[in-house]
């Protein structure tokens, strides 16, 4: 996804309210980690879990906050969505970006990226696919999710060889 | 020194802060011990109590955030601390209850016999205590200077002999009411 719409996409979510921004560095999300930097707005974690932790203490504390993370890094995180999002019922934004999504991809992508959906759907995570056209009403859709108390994901995709 | 009196010990200065406490005996304990609305019991997702601890501690600047870890947790996620120890928060108190064994799944032995969890705090950036007996503990309780953290406190614990009864309260009411504690 185009530099301009990841910078447009964080400021959006910034103007929604969404306060704290945690995760690990992804390529395919690096315009969007790069604002958020720009912004003193983001937290690097060791790993994906440590950030779910992170955020979650913030989300305690009443301070909405995202996630983000390579889809790799999704998996990393599957026990921690299970345990701790989930069972307290915590919510969450999750932003992941989809490598494996093509399958000229680099190998160690491929299989995640194919049992991604399948993953996210045995989570009763629900999900929307950002692109240049619909990232705004999906990532309204995803500040509404918050406002209820559920926790959903935003993705972006790989979808050209860099 | 066992774990229920080091938490009395320690629960004489905290009174109504905010305690995150990491899944296993520890919550137990602290359930049974010292049970009050600002604690959260993370019953599971091992490894990621400091890590909440300090997502409430950035937000809070003006409460102290005590962690009650153990040694296997804090070891399941290391990482945590030189991400502490980056960001500095001066509100979060980060102890570890070290008996050097996973008790709750039947005291198979960690690594923290073997290595120096105070001095790898020390290492990123964390002003560190290490206590060895009540007396200790005591003395470290009374000169400790909050605000100043992060503060790494590893307190020696022996095995427990009284397994403690689980938590009766439900995720969700755990969630809300420390939610409900902290504004």
């Amino acid at each position: 996804m185009k530099k301009i719409i990841q910078k447009k996409i964080f400021n959006y979510l910034l103007n929604k309210k969404i306060e704290n921004f945690i995760g690990v560095p992804d390529s395919t999300l690096k315009y969007f980690i790069s604002e958020g930097i720009k912004r003193k707005k983001v937290i690097i974690s060791t790993r994906e879990e440590e950030a779910i932790g992170i955020a979650c203490g913030m989300q305690l504390s009443n301070s909405s906050s995202l996630v983000f993370m390579q889809n790799a890094g999704f998996a990393n995180s599957i026990g921690t969505i299970a345990s701790l999002v989930d069972l307290y019922k915590i919510p969450l934004i999750f932003l992941i970006g989809w490598r494996g999504y093509l399958k000229t991809d680099a190998p160690e992508h491929l299989k995640i990226g194919k049992i991604q959906k399948k993953l996210l759907k045995a989570l009763d995570l629900q999900t929307k696919i950002l692109t240049d056209e619909n990232w705004e009403k999906n990532c309204n859709w995803a500040t509404q999710k918050i406002k209820k108390n559920q926790s959903c994901v935003i993705i972006i995709r790989r979808i050209q060889d860099e | 020194m066992n774990r229920k009196k080091a938490i009395q010990i320690i629960a004489k200065i905290i009174n109504d802060q905010p305690i995150i406490s990491a899944n296993g005996f520890i919550s137990r304990e602290l359930f049974n011990t010292y049970e009050k609305k600002s604690n959260f019991y993370m019953l599971g997702s091992m490894g990621l109590a400091s890590s909440i601890g300090l997502g409430v501690a950035l937000k809070n600047p003006k409460k102290t955030i005590y962690v009650f870890d153990g040694d296997g947790n804090i070891l399941m996620n290391l990482g945590s601390m030189t991400t502490i120890g980056t960001i500095k928060p001066k509100n979060l108190v980060h102890i570890i209850f070290d008996n050097s064994i996973h008790e709750s799944t039947g005291g198979q032995p960690t690594n923290s016999k073997k290595i120096d969890l105070g001095k790898i705090a020390q290492c990123v950036n964390y002003k560190t205590f290490v206590a060895q007996d009540e007396k200790e503990l005591e003395k470290i309780m009374k000169n400790i200077k909050f605000g100043k953290g992060p503060i790494l406190l590893k307190i020696k614990i022996s095995k427990t002999t009284k397994i403690e009864k689980r938590i009766s309260i439900e995720p969700t009411e755990i969630r809300s009411r420390f939610q409900k504690s902290i504004i």
